[in-house]
């Protein structure tokens, strides 16, 4: 996953020219308008009223519908399939196995390709073996149950540790070890331990979270000859799904459209082509008819990816004054059945100033389901690893947590070794630190209550965040001026679209209402990369405030002439170009166009590379304050507060949503959310939304702040801001688990911290 | 994905009687898990046989001994706001609030409530277990963090229901009818533990029904509370739960109902704790003599020790914030 992100970051600052160079003459905006308010999404009645159309939405003409018949087995191999009694099932229109034409296909890459899209050998509970489509769902699901298969159950590992025992079931050809293991080293850490005064080590772990999004994956599939149409609910229409796609199938780019106006959530889940849509391809024509084939809640439980469990040891050394001199990082973890990325070293390299640190993670395949990208991949886990250990660090050192991060502060990336555009970590910890009334919490007595009160906090950041080119945004004004956004990025359930349309607003001086945006269209919007990493807004608006200003600088040279004014005497007011020394003088946005003979102008605005010599990454400190029940071990949050650092705030409210979210997630990481397989079978025992404990409206505490902590980032891109949506996640976990400490004494390594878990360390702690 | 069933909307009881007198056919109240049940293959339904248009099953009235008579298809959520229940009766509205979600609590019945089929996820998920017929119960070695520390063997679901824990702790009488008339049942004896009948969970024969609760007078000074502790503050079912109905003499507890839920196959009295209160004065040291005592008899499997930590601090819990 890191060398995934190095490529791409290091991309952002060489790989392209925009079509129109950057001109200085487009400054930081001073005071604004509209940026930064706290505005309603410019989509919320639709999305309120159910008129807005998702994936799941989708209803075409003579369509019929698909459904998997999976494997049932945590391994087994596929020894004969009959499906002659699901043909003859009512409404049956087509069915799919490995030995249908065209359905032959590698699937989760590597040389030679890890598996197939209908793989004989079936490597956990969920692996693909067939395909229906019917008139209904129903039938659809009908004819699954009818196709006879013969399984020969093969024994199954589904713990890493026992996964590389010389006599564990082989999950691949190659063995079960997941790659080469990944080490990465700076300084000496030895020496870093030999200068250290205090030297700590302990074992974290933490458990499988499964992505759990609103909407299910799935995708609807209409052909038109060899031009294909896809409704995909994605986190990308064109990387995650357009070019994936065309290459599967062998189709010019040109001949696949897809679209996905609105998604209901992803969260990493969704940023890779899934099967489905490729079986619903072929489905659709085989039967010659459109195939709408969405997961069950279940499947998305099982087979389309997870955060991997990780199993850290962390070393630290400090000196008596707070100094950092090592870290050392060894994690084991499982991507699952298949290849994926799993590691979570890059917190301990990167958070801290701290000369030496050695990372050494490895990997086994297990029988279970794989993982996939996870809001910050592996950032809340590396940092329930770190920030436990810093805690533990400042109590030893008799310091307070926050004074001793503040210690071990830098302005200089450790990784990147170059200063950060904006190193937003220390106003982080001041100002929430204030904002929380950290000090004062501190000093409150513990009282002698059963319900032990606990205050907590943790640091974070996000390696990626600053987006980057290619982002185009085509901006088009018409002669009344309205305007229209064009762009292919992704509105993932973020409020991409609002924000883009409050920044062109801003630059053209125009009410926010004047705006509309077409977005996620492969056939309509211009290319953008998928929506990951945080970088969609960075990505984004500096794309769409660039596209804005070349139609303003063109209206303006043309008002300029008229009216024999400087262009920079001039603004736009209500329809009219003005100048600002004479009023008087002006002319009516129609008058202009017209005088042109045009009735719109178009600004294809392109996201300019970032500054080669700055690092960019977005920064947060969470606070946490928590009851814990030490006789039922109930656990209780009471309050969160976050300061986060992520450039300009474009929304405030669609800013306060993307970090109560993360809050939310990082709490249920923290406290209930955990993936539980049966050691017997190798079945997943809680594949549903009530067995698997998503927090509820009553989990979350109602007093929560956001704090946005805006440094003034005029170097990161043309609008000054960053990424927030995975920054607003890495620090919640471990703020609770170090309140959790703070109320009951006794460091609560692993996780989830449920009732169980709380009981189990009293239990402990009273044994001795 | 479903078999394909009838359905029929009986107008009275005796049609109820008949209709559910077949193979496979199944009892509708408020229908919140019987649809899950039913997708799930948890149980094969043929034929779906509504009650919820028999209106005399409906509704709170009182009895001519001073009790209360609840119909079967009174809502949850009328029962946790009843003005009647929350004054002397409070652990059943409180029982009844800690039920799922305002949704399920606006859908769902009582007599639904305490006859809802276990939530065992082998017994829910895709495993042939004792329960449904197969030969082994997954719990007994497998992941039995939820499971139960009390008369478990040899299958060791947790009864789901709020409700009857309650129920059983206020002394509440189960009214049965069926089609060669009606019998009344303590809740004591309307559950049977795994030991008796694997697949069951109550004494209701397959065309019988629950057609009310009746709640014994309340009289003298009582105290009644009904704790539950969950992993989610809403739709999620107990992890451990305590229902105490204390009756009051001159500031002495003249007798104590105490009875657990969450951690059997059937609510679960723990009547050495009621002897230990009987006729003493309630302080804190006896509030944590009656939790050693509540699970004086648990067997914890490999997962759900903590279980045993959890009902002795919840029962000392309930019984300190009484006094």
């Amino acid at each position: 996953m890191s060398e995934f992100y190095d490529k791409l970051e290091e991309s952002f600052r060489r790989s392209f020219e925009p079509a129109a160079p950057p001109d200085d003459q487009m400054q930081p905006w001073g005071g604004t308008r509209i940026v930064g308010k706290e505005l309603p999404r410019v989509d919320a009645f639709e999305r309120v009223s159910g008129k807005a159309q998702y994936t799941y939405d989708v209803i075409l003409p003579e369509m019929v519908y698909g459904a998997t018949l999976r494997c049932p087995h945590a391994h087994a191999m596929v020894k004969s399939i009959d499906t002659s009694a699901a043909e003859n099932m009512p409404g049956v229109v087509a069915i799919l196995t490995g030995k249908s034409p065209g359905a032959d296909i590698p699937w989760y890459g590597g040389k030679p390709p890890q598996s197939k899209l209908f793989d004989p050998h079936c490597r956990y509970q969920g692996d693909e073996v067939a395909a229906v489509a019917a008139q209904t769902p129903y039938q659809a699901w009908d004819a699954v149950k009818a196709i006879k298969v013969e399984y020969e159950v093969l024994p199954f590992v589904i713990d890493e540790e026992s996964a590389l025992k010389a006599d564990a079931p082989k999950i691949h050809e190659g063995g079960n070890a997941a790659g080469k293991p990944m080490s990465m080293r700076r300084g000496d850490v030895e020496k870093g331990f030999a200068e250290a005064d205090v030297e700590l080590e302990e074992t974290f772990c933490t458990s499988v979270q499964i992505h759990a999004n609103g909407e299910v994956h799935g995708s609807v599939i209409k052909w038109d000859g060899n031009k294909i149409t896809i409704w995909d609910s994605t986190q990308g229409v064109y990387d995650a799904c357009m070019i994936s796609f065309a290459r599967t199938m062998g189709l010019p780019y040109n001949n696949v459209r897809v679209i996905c106006r609105y998604m209901g959530g992803g969260f990493g889940s969704k940023l890779e082509m899934g099967k489905y849509t490729v079986m619903a391809a072929l489905l659709s024509r085989q039967a010659g008819r459109p195939v709408k084939m969405m997961l069950s809640r279940e499947e998305t439980m099982l087979c389309v990816g997870n955060r991997p469990n990780a199993k850290m040891t962390l070393k630290a050394g400090v000196k008596k004054d707070g100094t950092l001199t090592a870290l050392q990082l060894t994690n084991v973890y499982t991507p699952g059945a298949y290849s994926a990325g799993a590691s979570v070293g890059f917190l301990v390299q990167e958070l801290y100033k701290c000369p030496n640190v050695m990372v050494t993670e490895s990997g086994a395949y297990t029988n279970v389901g794989r993982a996939r990208a996870f809001r910050a991949p592996g950032f809340p886990t590396g940092a329930w690893a770190l920030e436990q250990m810093m805690d533990m660090l400042a109590e030893k050192l008799n310091m307070d947590p926050v004074e001793f991060r503040l210690k071990n502060f830098t302005d200089v990336s450790q990784t990147r070794k170059m200063p950060y555009s904006s190193a937003g970590l220390k106003d982080c910890l001041i100002e929430g630190a204030k904002k929380f009334g950290w000090k004062e919490a501190k000093a409150m007595p513990k009282g002698d209550s059963h319900i032990k009160r606990g205050f907590g906090m943790a640091a974070g950041l996000w390696m990626m965040g600053s987006g980057g080119p290619p982002y185009t945004a085509e901006v088009r004004m018409f002669a009344d001026g309205g305007v229209t956004i064009k762009a292919g990025a992704m509105d993932i359930g973020t409020g991409t679209k609002t924000v883009a349309c409050m920044v062109a607003a801003e630059e053209l001086d125009v009410p926010l209402e004047n705006i509309r945006i077409i977005n996620a269209d492969t056939a309509l919007t211009p290319y953008a990369s998928s929506s990951g990493g945080s970088m969609t807004l960075p990505g984004l608006v500096p794309a769409v405030r660039r596209g804005a200003w070349i139609v303003k600088r063109q209206i303006f040279e043309w008002a300029a002439g008229a009216l024999a004014v400087p262009t920079d005497d001039l603004e736009i007011r209500g329809n009219s170009v003005v100048s600002r020394s004479n009023p008087d003088k002006k002319r009516t946005l129609e008058e202009l166009f017209r005088s042109k003979g045009v009735m719109d102008v178009i600004g294809i605005g392109n996201r300019e590379p970032n500054p080669a010599n700055k690092a960019i990454m977005p920064f947060g400190a969470h606070f946490a304050e928590i009851e814990v029940n030490t006789q039922t071990g109930e656990v209780k949050v009471v309050r969160l507060v976050a300061a986060n650092e992520s450039g300009r705030v474009i929304n405030r409210k669609t800013f306060e949503c993307q970090v109560f979210g993360g809050m939310v997630m990082g709490l249920g990481y923290a406290l209930t959310e955990k993936r539980v397989m049966d050691r017997r079978t190798g079945k997943m025992c809680n594949a549903n939304l009530h067995d698997y404990k998503v927090p509820g409206a009553l989990d979350v505490p109602v007093n929560h702040e956001v704090l946005p902590v805006d440094l003034q980032d005029n170097e990161c891109n043309n609008v000054g801001c960053k990424g927030l949506g995975e920054p607003a996640h890495v620090p919640t976990a471990a703020a609770i688990a170090n309140a959790v400490y703070d109320a009951i004494g006794v460091r609560p390594n692993n996780g989830p911290i449920d009732s169980r878990m709380i009981l189990e360390l009293l239990s402990k702690k009273k044994r001795g | 994905m479903m078999d394909n069933f009838d359905y029929i909307k009986a107008g009275s009881l005796a049609e109820a009687f008949k209709a559910l007198s077949t193979k496979g056919a199944r009892l509708l109240a408020g229908g919140t898990d019987l649809l899950g049940c039913a997708r799930d293959g948890v149980f094969p339904v043929e034929k779906v046989v509504s009650i919820s248009n028999i209106k005399e099953l409906k509704g709170i009235t009182a009895r001519p001994d001073g009790g209360l008579r609840i119909g079967a298809l009174t809502s949850l959520a009328d029962i946790a706001a009843d003005a009647s229940l929350t004054r002397k009766y409070q652990a059943l509205a409180q029982a009844a609030a800690a039920v799922g979600t305002p949704q399920i609590r606006e859908q769902g019945t009582l007599g639904g409530n305490i006859c809802q089929r276990p939530r065992c996820w082998y017994f829910r998920g895709d495993f042939l277990c004792l329960k449904k017929g197969g030969s082994v119960c997954y719990a007994v070695t497998g992941e039995n963090q939820y499971h139960a520390i009390f008369g478990g063997s040899p299958c060791f679901f947790v009864h789901p229901s709020d409700a009857a824990v309650a129920l059983a702790a206020l002394q509440a009488q189960v009214r049965v009818a069926g089609p060669s008339g009606s019998r009344t049942v303590r809740m004591d004896n309307f559950f049977v533990g795994p030991g008796k009948s694997i697949d069951k969970e109550n004494v209701l024969l397959p065309n019988e029904i629950v057609t009310e609760i009746h709640l014994p007078p309340a009289s003298g000074e009582v105290k009644s509370v009904y704790r539950k502790i969950a992993s989610r503050g809403s739709w999620d079912f107990a992890l451990a739960s305590v229902a105490a109905v204390l009756q009051l003499e001159n500031g002495n507890i003249r007798t104590a109902s105490l009875v657990l839920g969450g951690v059997a196959p059937y609510p679960w009295r723990i009547g050495a704790a009621e002897k230990l209160l009987a006729g003493k004065k309630l302080d804190k040291a006896l509030a944590a003599a009656a939790g050693n005592e509540a699970v004086a008899g648990a067997r914890p499997l490999g997962e759900n020790g903590y279980k045993v930590d959890m009902v002795k601090g919840a029962v000392e819990e309930v019984l300190a914030a009484i006094m």
